[in-house]
């Protein structure tokens, strides 16, 4: 066991690092001056260009800025805004909090309402239940999220007026954005629970619970549900990533605080450092998630651990 | 400025007596005559106008997150919105384009043009205590001159400033490397208003985190990506003749949250969660009309409109023919009426209306005209093909159009549009929509219409867009690539000229010459308008149609 962690350790640490040669070279190939977008190109001087080009070090070969670049990270110095100077690491951190909270209260939604409409619609295969279960599923993976975000703001904020339909203080804020991005994963979750669930219910042990008379319920929801959950567990693992991703266009939507608006802020200002720092903050949160999501999986079914 | 402050105290007490007389506690026969006796236009004021009411939050939406609040650093327009509420200008101009005193009191030009004199107010204090002077004035033009401020847009608005004296405490000379008529309203520009010295020294490059300025608000907080919050200043009294109110304002704070997503800011402000919310689109405007419990306040914004630049560099757009014959396939009528639903008004000139020497004379001048557009294009030998695709010597006559992603204020639409409106003369029109269009346009030149547009206070803002000497695009071209030796110098005699009435004369040659050379489509002149509750009163403009809150109120 202890030796299976420190292989996936080992492993993380490398994905971590394959992240940041990554994001320095894609922020390398992206098209355009970050120079030229920091100034008014109708007015600056050629002199002014190339001072600037020199505070920024992007006058110097590719492999002297990535060996600056990673010596500096590793000393927790992810450079400065090159709108405004701030220093980007306490930027994140200020910004990373809200959208740790997002992730995990949209994860959450997913998962609750995901894994219950999934037994119920297994359970009632083919009934209206089911027909509806599967709808929303669907509903919820080809919804964009600009989209069922908005909707969700007239009828909850603006009509009924429960929810705000901006800003990032207090748990009412929380609601609507959870809810927007959650259906989303709820959709994955819902269709992953219900196959999963009617592969099981068919399996033998099944039928031998039954035949032996333990109440429905408890075959449905002790033996059965803990046998369909190992794939939707794996699941929601990649899910986090994708909620990760999906906060940067319900933050917009909402006007909450973020590091998808950081970042999306930052690429159209090409912001490079906040840029980097944002993805590799990314990189390292989505990594983590899979690390635990891995070992618990291990933890919940015999037979992965005695597999090995 | 004075007898506006005795109408107020008029309307006040004309208010109170109406009031007192009404609810029948106090009135008086005698009262209840003087009232009888008053004009009839006062009446109506007194009942219609409430007194300002004080104190309360103004809650007002951002578009977009605003970059700094260093006014010396910042280049967007949605920071100036908070820039303007925490920081003041040595001038103000009016809407009429004329130059009045705010921090300076009286000022004078030398015969050459070559320096400026400035008087400035004794009584002004900065929001940490620093006291206004002449050193703080030239501490923050020279600041805006050092690199190491890596000044943005104020570095431009502030040249040909050369350098400053300060002859005592509150007189200052500014010194100019060249004479120029467009510095006085550059300075009242609000990115280059006047910051705290001892902010600027103690905060470095992240004073736009923390602002201090002699402004009628005081910074209180930025949370990044949700809100600006700036209160009261109670010791202010020097406020722009752009407002009423020459005191502290009435409003406790204003909080601008930032909501960049459309649906969500309107809505917001249509189901009273916030106030007041910017940049509304046509659409909603006419929506948003008909809300009982809404307002709207528009200003049109100064400078360049929305142009299409025509890129002379790129054959066969050198041939006046061909570029006549665009300027006469493109309906703009069409195109503004189509997306901005009577919202926006059409632009005629290289300049807006409301910008010094505007050339009203333009107007109605160019008309939609195929069979002019058709003849122009024969005459070049362009042929029609099969495809209805017009060719000469093999080579098919295409256009390539730039534009940028987002698709701000509908410019992505313009070009679908006008992609339809050439192919009936036979032109076919690439549309490229690019997120890069500094790289596309400004690094490559790669484009034959582009179009801009740029705020401004002063006609000196051709320039960078038209003069020759003005190289924005690669190494040697602006951006419609127009050269013209005529054009060169009276723009050049425009910045220097004293006299106004020639000065307005030069102008309008200009604006003339760019329309008769097909130059340049100019489109539409874009309005910023803000939806409000009703309870939300008095927010007004600068004469760049920035909101200014010193007269807002909150009716209870």
């Amino acid at each position: 066991m202890l030796k299976t962690i420190s292989i996936r350790l080992f492993t993380s640490l490398l994905v971590i690092l394959g992240s940041l040669v990554l994001v320095f070279v894609i922020v390398y190939l992206l098209p355009g001056d970050p120079v030229l977008s920091m100034v008014d190109p109708s007015t600056v001087t050629p002199e002014v260009l190339a001072s600037l080009r020199a505070q920024l070090g992007v006058d110097r070969p590719l492999y002297e800025q990535f060996g600056s670049y990673v010596s500096k990270v590793l000393q927790g110095d992810f450079g400065k805004s090159i709108v405004n100077d701030e220093p980007v690491l306490p930027k994140i951190i200020t910004h990373l909090p809200a959208t740790l909270a997002l992730t995990a209260a949209s994860c959450f939604i997913a998962a609750v309402v995901g894994i219950w409409l999934g037994v119920l619609s297994a359970i009632h295969r083919d009934r209206w239940i089911d027909i509806t279960a599967r709808v929303v599923g669907l509903f919820g993976i080809s919804m964009p999220t600009f989209w069922s975000g908005i909707l969700l703001i007239l009828i909850f904020s603006i009509t009924l007026d429960w929810f705000p339909a901006m800003g990032s203080e207090g748990w009412k804020t929380l609601v609507l954005p959870a809810v927007g991005l959650g259906i989303v994963g709820a959709g994955f979750v819902v269709r992953l629970v219900r196959n999963s669930m009617l592969e099981v219910i068919n399996e033998p042990f099944i039928v031998t619970l039954r035949a032996k008379g333990v109440a429905e319920k408890l075959v449905m929801y002790r033996h059965a549900l803990r046998n369909a959950l190992i794939p939707a567990l794996t699941m929601i693992g990649v899910l986090s990533g994708e909620l990760l991703a999906g906060t940067v266009v319900i933050e917009t939507v909402f006007s909450r605080q973020g590091i998808g608006r950081v970042i999306s802020d930052a690429l159209m200002a090409k912001d490079l450092p906040v840029v980097q720092g944002v993805v590799f903050f990314s990189a390292i949160m989505y990594v983590i998630i899979n690390l635990i999501v891995d070992l618990s999986y291990r933890m919940i079914d015999p037979r992965v651990r005695r597999s090995q | 400025m004075l007898k506006k402050r005795n109408n107020w105290k008029t309307i006040i007490a004309l208010t109170t007596a109406l009031v007192l007389v009404l609810s029948g506690c106090a009135g008086t026969n005698k009262a209840s005559n003087t009232d009888k006796n008053a004009s009839p236009a006062a009446t109506t004021d007194a009942a219609t106008a409430a007194a300002p009411a004080k104190g309360g939050e103004l809650t007002y939406a951002l578009a977009t997150s605003p970059d700094t609040l260093d006014p010396h650093r910042s280049g967007l327009a949605v920071a100036v919105r908070a820039i303007r509420t925490i920081h003041d200008n040595l001038v103000a101009q009016l809407p009429d384009g004329t130059i009045q005193p705010w921090l300076a009191t009286e000022w004078a030009v030398s015969e050459d043009g070559l320096s400026y004199t400035f008087k400035l107010r004794q009584d002004v204090k900065f929001h940490d205590g620093t006291p206004f002077n002449a050193e703080a004035v030239k501490y923050n033009y020279d600041r805006i001159l050092n690199p190491e401020t890596k000044a943005a847009n104020s570095a431009a608005l502030i040249r040909p400033y050369k350098s400053a004296d300060v002859i005592d405490e509150f007189t200052v000379k500014l010194n100019l490397e060249t004479p120029s008529n467009a510095f006085l309203g550059n300075l009242s520009q609000a990115l280059v208003s006047i910051v705290s010295p001892t902010a600027a020294q103690k905060y470095g490059d992240q004073l736009g985190k923390n602002p201090v300025g002699t402004g009628p608000f005081k910074f209180v907080s930025w949370e990044e990506n949700s809100q600006i919050t700036v209160e009261r200043n109670p010791d202010y009294k020097w406020a722009p003749p752009l407002v009423a109110n020459q005191e502290a304002p009435y409003l406790d704070k204003v909080i601008f949250k930032i909501a960049p997503e459309e649906a969500t800011r309107i809505g917001s402000v249509q189901s009273g969660q916030v106030l007041a919310g910017e940049t509304i689109p046509p659409q909603n405007i006419l929506a948003l009309e008909k809300d009982e419990k809404l307002q709207l306040f528009k200003s049109n914004t100064q400078g360049l409109p929305y142009t299409l630049f025509i890129n002379e560099n790129k054959a066969p757009w050198n041939e006046l023919k061909a570029r006549q014959a665009l300027q006469a396939a493109i309906d703009v009528d069409a195109i503004v009426k189509t997306l901005y639903l009577g919202t926006y008004d059409r632009a005629w000139s290289p300049l807006t209306p409301g910008t010094f020497g505007y050339d009203k004379s333009l107007e109605g001048g160019v008309k939609p005209d195929l069979d002019k557009a058709n003849a122009l294009l024969d005459e070049l030998g362009y042929v029609k093909g099969a495809d209805g695709v017009r060719a000469k010597d093999g080579k098919k006559l295409t256009l390539h159009y730039v534009d940028g992603s987002p698709n701000r204020e509908k410019r992505n639409d313009i070009a679908a549009i006008i992609q339809q409106q050439l192919k009936q003369i036979g032109i076919a029109v690439e549309v490229e929509i690019t997120k890069d269009v500094r790289t596309v346009v400004y690094e490559n030149g790669n484009y034959d219409i582009y179009g801009n547009s740029q705020v401004n206070s002063d006609p000196e803002a051709l320039r960078s867009f038209y003069h020759s000497g003005a190289v924005s695009v690669g190494a040697n071209q602006n951006l419609p690539g127009f050269k013209n030796a005529e054009v060169d110098g009276w723009i050049d005699q425009g910045l220097i000229e004293k006299d106004e009435t020639k000065r307005q004369e030069l102008y309008a040659k200009v604006q003339q010459a760019i329309i008769e050379q097909a130059v340049i489509i100019p489109i539409y002149v874009f309005p910023y308008t803000i939806a409000a509750s009703k309870t939300v009163k008095d927010i007004k403009f600068d004469s760049l149609a920035y909101p200014l809150f010193n007269d807002a109120f909150i009716q209870k």
